[in-house]
């Protein structure tokens, strides 16, 4: 089954019974931020700023009777300085129904993580998250933690059910799934008005025809109750998805095609009820995908090579897909120093506020196109299911029998399907590598060692005349050392270097997606991130970090004065 | 395996199903947004003698190198209105931009010289031309009065007797032809209403909804650059039945009394400056006094009731009124169907 019901994992120290049981999470985080130095003062800020928080997430499994489970998490917060209660907060932060009918029908209600494929249901991975190290690997849980962010699901609420068939004619397998749920409720906009509530369903058939051939199919729908608002405009946008996989062996390897298929609509219903009329809609588009990819790895893991070709129409919507984690709304200001300089600037947005900041990020599913800054991610900054896109990838994952070398290479040449703003249209190159030395073992030395660097660079150009030409170049490199100074003990040591330079459009849209104008920035800026600390692992999942940041961004010919701050970081954070 | 063929050709056909977007682009062009803007074609004029008493139009071109907002503003030099057209596009289209002698703001346009001006949004360039109109634009709707040969017939009007009572036909400063009708004055003691103007009505051929007939008034306000405090008009209209008499208990027409089907629409404050021409339509009409059946029903329409307020000095009701008189004068009083008089 492609949807996945559940919670965060549990942990092996989880105390069992017949009846209850519990796991969780309990975490101490403090930081303490300081200005660094920089040319333009900045008096009205304090000079260092401290806070923290402990916190326990007690999940409790109650099986009142056999294959019926609930779940409930309770979160116990207080905030470092606060006086003892009132700084303390107690909330339920999940609850669960899930069990077996008959033990042929499983069913969940409440709180679940879905997925379904990357162009109807995804959770993609936030920008310049793709080959993290290991020294913000503290800062970057946090983050998909406390946004319920697992395995590329979206939590939502609601009901989910699956079941299967077997067959001993035709086909081998059928297996079933369907869920309905409510990611936004009805809330007022005004004194007397009252928004839609949006729901979003849809289900699975999947069928292994044979041993080889798997044909699947996928549908969701996001869309809004008029009768449940006072507004009268409601969303509707439906996808449905095809997909076909052939898997075939070789002696020492497995290849496997898949061709899939699909198309979207999505318009806006005018509801006439009240006045008799009839219905009508308006802002109707509808957008095919096309995806045709080959896969071919080695039995022993040592090579997976992945080459395909995708088209996505301009006119795609898919919102389960295409809905980002960050959010780039300007009302979404950066947590950490908001404002610099004695001028009360904005302080713009760095890669360290990216990978600290948790307001930063989004946990519903949106009906529009999302905002976001082409330097982080302009090639796909809604994933694969990015609009507007044709073009064909690689990729490939190549390691050494005993992983003493492990390397990835992701790269992506596409072309807009159709310009914005011009005829022209933009060619994206995307070129993304990493490679990790695991030293103690090319040495045989005893204790860890390793070596991690990354690049990521995205090119983004298109010709046409003075007005509609641009050029943008992103680049992202990370390099990680760690090393084992006593058994479990690690010190680390990293450095995260962004680039940025060029010129590109900002796109801005109306209310139901459609361009209303293109905003000429330019950007040349370059961030900075030094990290070196101390971690032990007690055990995956466990462990204790302290760390100190010296981070903080440049800019050449822009109007934002440049800007360094440092930070002293530690994490205790334990999976029960 | 044929089963696998049929799958493989199931989904190559859906794919040829669906087409493609077609278009070359999408958003607003960035020639548009950024590029220099440059006139290809200069400002065009069909006419420059029009009559638009004879239903001539005045047509317009001209050809830009990209949409851009413009706008097109035709300046009376001697009546000193103003007319303005606007548009966002690269071309003026002659079938589509065009002048009947209309105009946006009062007062109408003369026989007269005017002059053109076609200006466009954040840019310095303006492209001008001149007309001279040789007949007015004649506009269709029902004259209620334009007080060119005094007041109407059998009009009913009354008005107190304090002080610089007004409540007459005068020539200085008509609206519309050579004459106005004066409304004002300033009451002496605790009192509200200063006068009122009855005018009985035939619209039994009128065959509009309320929501489709508009009443439209010119309002002159204001003297040596001020006006008295919450001035106001009230407009009555009966769809009373009854004959339109005198009734001197009422001070006016019989048809309005507090037992007739009446309904009201006030123009409050009178708060301006010259001359102003407003339009609204009857179904914004209230319901003064329920001697009917409450539907406004324009053929039913037998009588116009123009009434001038306005909050007293007296018993420190509005002090600051003490040395200004009222005015609130009315010219080319006329009903309209289907659209308000400035929009035809």
């Amino acid at each position: 089954m492609l949807l996945f019901i559940g919670t965060i994992p549990m942990g092996s120290f989880a105390q069992k019974n017949e009846t209850v049981w519990f796991d969780g999470l309990a975490r101490s985080y403090f930081a303490r931020d300081v200005i660094g130095e920089t040319l333009e003062q900045d008096t009205l800020s304090a000079k260092n700023a401290s806070n923290g928080y402990n916190l326990v997430d007690l999940n409790t499994h109650i099986n009142p009777i056999e294959n019926i489970e609930i779940f409930a998490q309770l979160r116990i917060k207080n905030q470092f300085g606060s006086f003892f209660g009132s700084g303390t907060s107690i909330d339920v932060r999940q609850l669960t129904a899930k069990g077996t009918i008959k033990n042929k029908v499983r069913f969940s209600i409440g709180d679940i993580y879905l997925k379904q494929n990357r162009f109807t249901l995804f959770n993609y991975n936030e920008d310049l998250s793709s080959y993290e190290n290991n020294m913000f690997k503290s800062y970057r849980d946090i983050i998909h933690y406390e946004n319920f962010y697992t395995q590329n699901r979206w939590r939502l609420q609601g009901l989910q059910t699956d079941f299967s068939f077997e067959f001993d004619r035709f086909i081998r397998t059928l297996e079933v799934d369907f869920f309905i749920t409510r990611p936004r409720g009805s809330t007022a906009l005004s004194n007397t008005t009252y928004s839609s509530d949006l729901l979003l369903s849809g289900g699975t058939i999947l069928s292994k025809l044979n041993k080889k051939l798997t044909l699947e199919g996928n549908y969701i729908n996001l869309f809004e109750l008029p009768s449940s608002g006072t507004t009268n405009i409601s969303v509707n946008n439906p996808v449905y998805h095809s997909a076909l996989t052939y898997l075939g062996n070789s002696k020492n390897a497995n290849f496997k095609h898949t061709l899939q298929s699909g198309f979207s609509e999505r318009n806006w219903l005018h509801s006439e009820l009240p006045n008799g009329a009839s219905d009508s809609t308006s802002n109707s588009t509808e957008g095919l995908f096309f995806e045709f990819e080959n896969e071919y790895f080695k039995n022993d893991s040592t090579l997976k090579i992945t080459l395909g070709y995708r088209y996505v129409d301009p006119n795609f919507r898919s919102a389960g897909a295409q809905s980002r984690r960050l959010n780039f709304l300007p009302e979404n200001t950066n947590t950490i120093y908001p404002m610099y300089t004695n001028s009360s600037l904005t302080r713009p947005r760095s890669i360290f506020d990216l990978l600290t900041d948790e307001t930063l990020y989004n946990q519903d599913i949106s009906s529009n196109l999302m905002v976001f800054n082409p330097i982080y991610s302009n090639v796909l900054p809604y994933g694969d299911a990015t609009p507007n896109r044709n073009g064909i990838y690689l990729k490939s994952q190549l390691s050494t029998k005993r992983k003493n070398l492990v390397s990835i290479i992701n790269s992506g040449f596409f072309r807009e399907v159709i310009g914005q703003g011009t005829a022209y249209r933009r060619n994206f190159i995307l070129l993304k590598g990493a490679v990790k030395f695991n030293l103690h073992k090319i040495f045989s030395w005893e204790k860890q060692m390793s070596l991690s660097v990354s690049s990521e660079n995205e090119i983004t150009n298109r010709l046409g005349d003075s007005i509609e030409s641009l050029s943008l170049n992103s680049h992202q490199i990370n390099v990680f050392l760690s090393t084992e100074i006593a058994r479990k003990l690690f010190l680390q040591f990293a450095f995260k270097q962004f680039y940025a330079n060029g010129k590109e459009f900002l796109t801005q849209r109306d209310n139901y997606g459609n361009i209303t104008n293109f905003v000429l920035t330019n950007f040349d800026q370059k961030d900075q991130l030094i990290s070196a600390g101390i971690s032990y692992m007690l055990r995956e999942n466990v462990y204790a970090n302290i760390q100190y940041n010296w981070w903080g961004m440049s800019f050449n010919d822009q109007a934002y004065p440049n800007y360094n701050y440092r930070r002293l970081l530690f994490i205790l954070s334990v999976k029960l | 395996m044929s089963i696998n063929k049929n799958i493989i050709l199931f989904f190559l056909a859906t794919i040829c199903f669906f087409t493609c977007t077609k278009r070359d682009y999408e958003g607003p062009l960035l020639t548009n947004l950024y590029g220099e803007f440059e006139i290809i074609d200069s400002l065009k004029i069909s006419t420059k003698t029009p009559d638009f008493s004879s239903n001539e139009l005045v047509k317009f071109y001209c050809k830009l190198n990209k949409d851009i907002q413009w706008k097109i503003t035709i300046t009376g030099l001697t009546s000193n209105s103003v007319k303005e057209i606007s548009g966002f596009s690269n071309t003026i289209d002659s079938n589509l931009i065009f002048w009947n002698g209309n105009t946006s703001q009062v007062p109408f346009f003369k026989q007269e010289d005017c002059l053109v001006e076609l200006t466009f949004n954040n840019e310095p360039d303006t492209l001008r031309d001149s007309l001279s109109i040789l007949g007015n634009k004649i506009y269709d709707g029902i004259l209620v009065a334009d007080f060119e040969d005094g007041l109407p017939i059998n009009s009913i009007l009354f008005h107190q007797f304090s002080m610089n009572m007004t409540f007459d036909t005068a020539s200085d400063q008509a609206l519309v032809g050579n004459t106005y009708f004066k409304m004002g004055g300033r009451m002496g003691w605790n009192e509200w209403l200063l006068g009122q103007l009855d005018i009985p009505l035939d619209l039994s051929n009128v065959n509009s909804s309320a929501e489709n007939f508009y009443l439209n008034i010119g309002i002159l306000s204001g003297i040596n650059g001020e006006f008295a405090s919450d001035q106001f008009i009230n407009i009555l209209i009966s769809e009373s039945s009854s004959p339109f008499n005198n009734d001197p208990s009422n001070n006016g027409a019989d048809v309005f009394q507090d037992t007739m089907e009446v309904y009201k629409y006030q123009i409050r404050p009178v708060d301006w400056i010259g001359w102003n021409y407003l339009s609204f339509s009857y179904d914004q009409f209230e319901v003064k006094s329920m001697g009917g059946n409450n539907s406004r029903n324009p053929s039913d329409i037998s009588a116009i009731r123009i009434q001038c307020q306005s909050c007293p000095y007296a018993s420190a009701n509005c002090p600051e009124n003490i040395n200004i008189d009222v005015r609130t004068d009315v010219d080319f009083v006329i009903f309209t169907e289907n659209s308000r008089l400035l929009d035809q």
